[in-house]
């Protein structure tokens, strides 16, 4: 393609908008054959819920006493992996964090479509899904109202408010980027779509002034829902009284673990897009360095809250508390506990080595193991909680069943397609935050 | 909204006096899919008298399953039977009923019923539907076709006005009937013949005993009539100021009876008459009779403790303590006569037993002769042999069957299916196309017993009036009508009644009897009097019994078996399906069994031992070779079983009989030998030995319960009986530290205490459950994903006594109505709520299933409907108006059965006062056989709940989770093992 001929000279502002300008360009048959697919994928999850909705819950693999199982872990998962987008979008804002100037973007968006893919889930679990709205507070002729004390709509404000709010940031921070596009393309219908969405851009001093500060205040109020979308997403199980779940250490472990899961997505995500695209200049190897340095960091977090727990249910002297714990390391389930001790805490050890964090196929080899581990961290709080509470005469093994392994199936689709939707239409890269960091034009030596 | 005119096609299949005339149609405007078919609501527009919607109708009646005749009252809602409860006024059952009893409207309401007439068409070789008119034509114009002597009437225990009236129908034709019952105790019979000379089977009092010591008798399950066992059971379960009866089970595999004995003891099978002479000898020897032993001191002299502790493998020290607590109770019992010791020398154990009675002087006291049970008079065995041979010979022209089933209940060495094809002309009188109506010429259906007029004698001093509680759901006529309504097509039978209709037969037969009961009374008055109560009871002459000289000729010998395989089969009779006949109702195929909690299938009992040497788990398959053929089955390991026996139990393995018996499980009847009894010809159920091979496949054998003991966990709790009240922690209701200060209650606090000294594992309080509050079955798939409904279930634990045998705890577990409930702050949608009365509501139509309340029930008793249970027309007949129906996606839970609950109060204000304790009775303690269960208001201090509650061995299960439960459990009495 003609537009690689400024593949070779260093970045220069010029490059960067016209490499991003060129992202967004008319896709190629290979985004084709990636996107027909993952509509297909998306459409038989849609087959899935519709059979599930009209014969009843029993489709799924549920049996007592094991009322939640693969929705419930996929909506937590979903949650979490939203949360690192976050935290590189705003957080690492706010500390001035360099290494996130380039994925950032990406990262938010990955914010956005895993929440809106874990939005669905509450809904696909209910046993009459076409009644979720009696889950939202609103005034009505019967007079009926929620119940503030369940989690569960702790958990409909939570996630709600994120959704909200990370999106009203990504498309905020996407104002002078769409701008900058819309100064490139000439055709028409997009021309006038970018316009739309630049909200009148100019670029004047006024608007940067304004920009940057609405920027930094939203980049504060997300900061919060970081931690707190995730606690109450873990309260779900904290307040339940199932030992396994009724433990004060969710809140920080499940942040923790989210943030975790993000990166490693993040990573999944990135080395593809940074080949297909060609943006090795912008999404190098220290960024991947730095995000890999978290990893270690949220890893050890995750691996001290594994052994938190076996150690306080020990301590304790409960035998339901022992009992549970003991039969996650050695029961039915004990693979799936040992896939996910491996692949979070024994397979980050390797980003120890610099190498390995500059290695690109380590690292998304490395990343999709965690992502592995952490689906599996939520299913056995999830499943093997509930197959093993308190009463012997009512335990149970949970089995996957086809339909709940489609819709997962169909979940990810979903999230893909909206992520493959975004890279040919948004500037995946900021452009704006991109030049910020590169040297002024000639003001450095012979410049 | 659309309101349109209907046919009211669904509103005639109801009721045929119902005049239909408007539908409303509903607003099922919901999202498409999402949403349920319309249901019409049909109005009464011309309503019949005396009926009022909403308000139950209850009427006395008998119940005809088995041959036990409880009495019954069946609650009637706008013209159907939907509810079964036993009649307190019998005396046979003292108001409670078994689960047997509670399905028995799954047999009214069976969708396999016949609906009308059949006649077998030789064309398309089936069994075709025709016309009344016609069916009984062809079977008059059979009758008078016939020669004389050369009909035969088969029909199970009828002991009343219909067994007069077949008699007087087969009289001019000179035919023979035969009273056929499977389990027809003859070596109880045989054995008072050559003890006491009387050939009967007393009334066993078991409520009356104090030391009960059983041979083999499975009195909880099967034996004689197990509601009437099982009262008697809980009075000796009492515990009062530490003092308690005690029972000693003898029987090669701990069966439900032997498991709720104070001590099981396993003899070689067969040996069981050893056991008990060894007992009679130390009584003598050690100078315990009561009644001088005259010819029995040299009938047991040989059997001194050690030779029977060398014959049966039970210690002579055991025999020792046996003897003297037997004979040192103040009014023992000993019995026999079940299945398990039904082996070829039957009769000497049971002869043995009557020795012990004899020697305790129990005969006239716990042993009644004076009230002989009407089973006693039922055909035997070999009456049955020789009847197969005679059919076999051509010497039958006609088989008239009344809801027996012999080709399915007899040994398949006899190969019935056979010797039936040899009669020219077989008419069935049964409701089901079983394996023998099915194989008939023409099928009569009669009516249900729940829809006919008749009575019952279940033993000297009781009859029960069957009376039908509503019109029939089918083309059906009862037994009695066809006959008379056949006679008088006839020639030879034209006369043979006056009456057109069993009804006036059945009212002239009482006639006589009310002139000799109620003198003066007028008959009017003595029939509604009767109606009313259900049973007439009369009180029997004392007799008198004394020792016959004939208990010197009895050899006691070893039993002989057939085969010469490593394990004894032991067939036991099923408390769900007992012969089989009962194998046809969802509800029971659905009741876990309480040993295995298996469901819907049949499975082999074996020791951990054998079936580690042969490297068999729970559910791999075997091949059970017995002479008579082989059949495949799933194992069930267990420790309660002798290592060199096996067990199975009957009931199962139809290949006919509907949709809900056939091709389920095996039918061993179908492969043991038509051994028989020595002494007496009974049926001898272990007969066999048999050899098990591996076939290396297994699979899931389908059960509510995986685990087998409870661990570390207090579930169910015993305490030593010595130890009541001496436990430190017996109770702190409520006095845990809390965040919140107590919920109080003015009027009421419903609770519950459950006494696991009495709770049997009968599994009764679960179908009686099932039958009030609407709770769909769904079926072995279903089960195989644990997605069973039931809102009670009986947990099962194998734990161990100190001195290592097993101790097999039950323990009823439904909802506890928390407190401090954890369903209820988790409902984002407050579907689940705590009412004023201390109830968990549960409001279904506001649940949107996030099934979070089921996830934090500490004592997972929440149900999830993971489908729309749909019941086959009529079975949803049945549907209690009066509880919600549920559909997909809702959460459904136990509520002490609110609907009693709020009637109850009902009726109550209207007299202006609080409801009494025990007027409103839930049901599953309206259906325990054993009284574990007691429901009341803990408010009031009074009540039989608030006191049980205070017991000393009353606890909490889980109580440290501080759900403050409204169910107290009574811990399970453990005494000294023998």
């Amino acid at each position: 393609m003609s537009h690689h001929n400024l593949q070779n000279t260093p970045l220069t502002y010029a490059r960067i908008t016209e490499d991003v300008v060129r992202m967004v360009d008319k896709p190629s048959a290979k985004w084709w054959a990636l996107f027909i697919p993952t509509v297909m994928l998306v459409g038989l999850g849609a087959m899935c819920f519709f059979y599930q909705v009209s014969e009843g819950l029993g489709v799924a693999g549920y049996r007592h006493p094991v009322f939640w199982g693969v929705y419930i872990t996929d909506f937590v998962f979903w949650v979490g992996i939203a949360h690192s987008g976050t935290l590189i979008s705003a957080i690492l804002y706010l500390f001035r964090a360099r290494f996130r100037m380039s994925i950032y973007r990406i990262a938010e968006a990955m914010t956005v479509f895993a929440v809106l893919t874990a939005g669905l889930f509450p809904i696909i679990h209910l046993g009459r899904p076409w009644n979720f709205l009696w889950l939202i507070p609103y005034p009505n002729s019967r007079e009926l109202w929620i119940n503030f004390k369940s989690p569960l709509v702790w958990d409909v404000f939570a996630v709600s408010t994120y959704l909200t709010v990370s999106s009203v940031f990504f498309i905020v921070g996407m104002i002078p980027d769409i701008a900058a596009i819309r100064d490139k393309v000439k055709e028409v219908p997009r021309k006038i779509i970018y316009s739309i969405l630049s909200f009148g851009w100019k670029g004047s001093n006024r608007e940067w002034l304004h920009y940057t500060r609405a920027y930094l205040y939203f980049a504060a109020l997300a900061t919060p829902l970081v931690l707190s979308v995730h606690s109450v997403v873990s309260w779900d199980f904290a307040m339940g009284n199932v030992p396994g779940w009724h433990t004060t250490i969710f809140p920080p472990y499940f942040v923790a673990g989210a943030i975790f899961s993000g990166l490693a997505m993040v990573i999944t995500l990135t080395i593809p897009i940074r080949k297909i695209f060609h943006l090795e200049d912008y999404i190098t190897l220290d960024n991947y360095d730095g995000m890999a340095k978290l990893i270690i960091l949220t890893s050890g977090i995750v691996g001290y809250a594994y052994a938190a727990e076996f150690f306080m249910a020990w301590y304790s002297g409960s035998p339901y508390e022992w009992g549970q714990f003991v039969y996650r390391a050695t029961g039915e389930y004990a693979f799936f506990y040992w896939t996910m001790v491996t692949c979070n805490c024994v397979v980050p050890i390797a980003f120890w080595w610099e190498k390995v964090r500059k290695n690109i196929k380590a690292l998304f080899v490395i990343s999709i193991l965690i992502n592995i581990g952490m689906w599996f961290e939520r299913f056995n709080i999830i499943v093997i909680s509930l197959s093993r509470d308190f009463d012997p005469g009512a335990w149970g093994v949970y089995k996957i069943s086809l339909v709940e392994a489609g819709i997962t199936v169909g979940s990810f689709a979903w999230f893909f397609m909206f992520f493959l939707l975004f890279v040919k239409t948004l500037p995946a890269v900021s452009i704006a935050e991109m030049k910020e960091i590169l040297p002024v034009p000639n003001r450095s030596k012979g410049g | 909204m659309s309101r349109k005119e209907a046919s009211g096609k669904n509103g005639m299949k109801r009721r045929d006096f119902l005049k239909v005339l408007g539908v409303a149609g509903g607003t099922a405007a919901v999202a498409g899919s999402c949403s349920q078919p319309v249901e019409q609501i049909i109005p009464y527009v011309i309503p019949p008298e005396n009926v009022i919607p909403g308000i139950p109708d209850f009427y006395a009646t008998t119940c005809r399953e088995c041959p036990s005749g409880c009495g019954l009252v069946v609650k009637n809602r706008e013209g159907r039977a939907i509810k079964v409860e036993g009649n307190p006024k019998s005396p046979v059952n003292i108001g409670r009923t078994c689960a047997v009893g509670q399905a028995s409207l799954q047999g009214l309401y069976n969708p396999d019923r016949v609906r009308s007439p059949l006649r077998y068409n030789d064309e398309t070789q089936r069994l075709e539907p025709i016309g009344w008119e016609l069916g009984e034509k062809i079977f008059a114009e059979k009758i008078d076709s016939l020669g004389s002597g050369r009909v035969v009437y088969l029909g199970g225990n009828l002991s009343g006005t219909y067994e007069k009236l077949v008699d007087r129908f087969l009289e001019p034709l000179g035919g023979r009937r035969y009273a056929y019952e499977t389990f027809s105790y003859e070596p109880i019979r045989k054995a008072n013949s050559i003890v006491f000379g009387r050939d009967e089977i007393p009334s066993y009092r078991i409520d009356e005993a104090d030391y009960l010591l059983s041979f083999g008798a499975d009195y909880l399950e099967t034996w004689l009539s197990a509601v009437t066992n099982a009262v008697g059971y809980s009075k000796i379960r009492d515990v009062d100021h530490g003092k308690t009866g005690q029972i000693v089970h003898v029987e090669p595999r701990s069966s439900v009876t032997a498991s709720n004995a104070d001590t099981w003891i396993a003899a070689k099978p067969g040996t069981e008459q050893y056991l008990a002479l060894g007992i009679a000898n130390v009584m003598i020897s050690r100078g315990l009779n009561r009644v001088s032993p005259g010819p029995l001191a040299k009938v047991v002299s040989n059997y001194g403790p050690e030779k029977v502790a060398a014959m049966t493998g039970v210690s002579a020290d055991t025999v020792e303590k046996i003897a003297r607590d037997f004979s040192g109770s103040k009014k023992s019992l000993a019995i026999g006569g079940g299945a398990a010791s039904s082996g070829s020398n039957a009769t000497e154990t049971m002869v043995a037993v009557n020795i012990l009675n004899y020697l305790a002087g129990n005969v006239g006291k716990t042993v009644d002769f004076s009230d002989p049970l009407s089973i006693s008079y039922t055909a035997g065995f070999d009456d049955m042999k020789r009847l197969v041979e005679d059919m076999r010979s051509g010497r039958v022209d006609m088989l008239i069957l009344d809801g027996v089933n012999p080709v399915f209940t007899l040994p398949g060495e006899l190969d019935v299916a056979d010797a039936m094809r040899q009669i020219p002309f077989t008419v069935s009188l049964s409701s089901f196309l079983d394996e023998t109506s099915g194989c008939s010429h023409l099928v009569l259906p009669q009516s249900h017993f729940l829809e006919s007029w008749g009575d019952y004698s279940p033993k000297k001093s009781v009859t029960g009036i069957v009376q039908p509680v509503m019109r029939p759901v089918f083309n059906t006529k009862s037994a009695g009508d066809i006959l008379i309504s056949v006679s008088k097509k006839t020639d030879a039978l034209k006369n043979a009644f006056s009456e057109k209709k069993y009804y006036d037969y059945l009212r002239n037969a009482w006639k006589k009897e009310a002139e000799v009961l109620a003198p003066g009374q007028g008959f009017a008055k003595f029939w509604k009097n009767l109606l009313v109560e259900g049973s007439v009871v009369r009180k029997p002459a004392p007799v008198s019994v004394s020792l016959s000289p004939k208990v010197s000729s009895v050899s006691f010998r070893y039993p002989e078996f057939r085969g010469n395989g490593d394990f004894h089969l032991v067939a036991y009779p099923s408390y769900r399906f007992l012969d089989g006949r009962t194998a046809n109702r969802p509800w029971l195929q659905e009741l876990p069994e309480a040993l295995t909690t298996s469901v819907w299938d049949s499975w082999l009992e074996i020791h951990p031992e054998a079936a580690s040497r042969m490297g068999l788990e729970d559910g791999s398959y075997v091949k059970v070779d017995l002479p008579g053929g082989s059949f495949h089955v799933q194992v069930f390991v267990y420790e309660g079983i002798r290592p060199d026996t096996v067990a199975v139990a009957l009931g199962q393995g139809h290949t006919s009989y509907g949709r809900y018996a056939k091709g389920r499980g095996v039918n061993p009847f179908a492969f043991l030998p038509a051994a028989a009894d020595r002494l007496s010809g009974g049926f001898s159920l272990l007969s066999t030995k048999v050899n098990l091979s591996s076939t290396g496949k297994r699979d899931l054998l389908v059960r509510t319960q995986y685990t087998k003991t409870q661990g570390d966990r207090p579930v169910a709790q015993t305490v030593a009986l010595d130890r009541i009240g001496h436990d430190g922690h017996a109770h702190h209701n409520g006095k845990h530290p809390d965040f919140y200060p107590e919920k109080k209650y003015s009027k009421y606090r419903w609770g519950m205490a459950i006494d696991l000294n009495k709770c049997t594992g009968c599994g009764a309080c679960v179908t009686a459950c099932a039958a009030e509050n609407n709770i769909p079955f769904v079926g072995k798939k279903q089960m195989a994903k644990r997605r069973e409904m039931n809102w009670i279930r009986i947990e099962r634990f194998f734990e161990k006594n100190s001195d290592g045998s097993l101790d097999v705890r039950f323990l009823p577990m439904l909802c506890q109505q928390c407190g401090n409930a954890p369903c209820e702050p988790v409902c984002p949608v407050y579907a689940t709520y705590h009412n004023h009365e201390g109830l968990n509501g549960m409001i279904y139509n506001r649940c949107v299933g996030t099934r979070y309340c089921a996830n934090n029930c500490t004592y997972k008793v929440r149900r999830f409907n993971w489908y729309t249970y749909k019941l086959p027309e009529p079975l949803n007949w049945q549907l209690n108006p009066d509880v919600t129906v549920r559909t997909k996606g809702v959460m459904e839970k136990c509520t002490f059965c609110v609907q009693r609950i709020n009637r109850g109060k009902d009726l109550a204000k209207d007299d202006g006062r609080l409801l009494r304790d025990g007027e409103v009775m839930t049901a599953c303690e309206q259906a325990c056989p054993s009284r574990a269960i007691v429901f009341g208001n803990l408010v009031d201090e009074k009540s039989r709940a608030s006191v049980l509650s205070h017991d000393d061995r009353g606890y909490k299960v889980f109580e440290e989770i501080n759900t403050k439960p409204a169910i107290t459990y009574l811990k399970k009495v453990k005494r000294e093992r023998v």
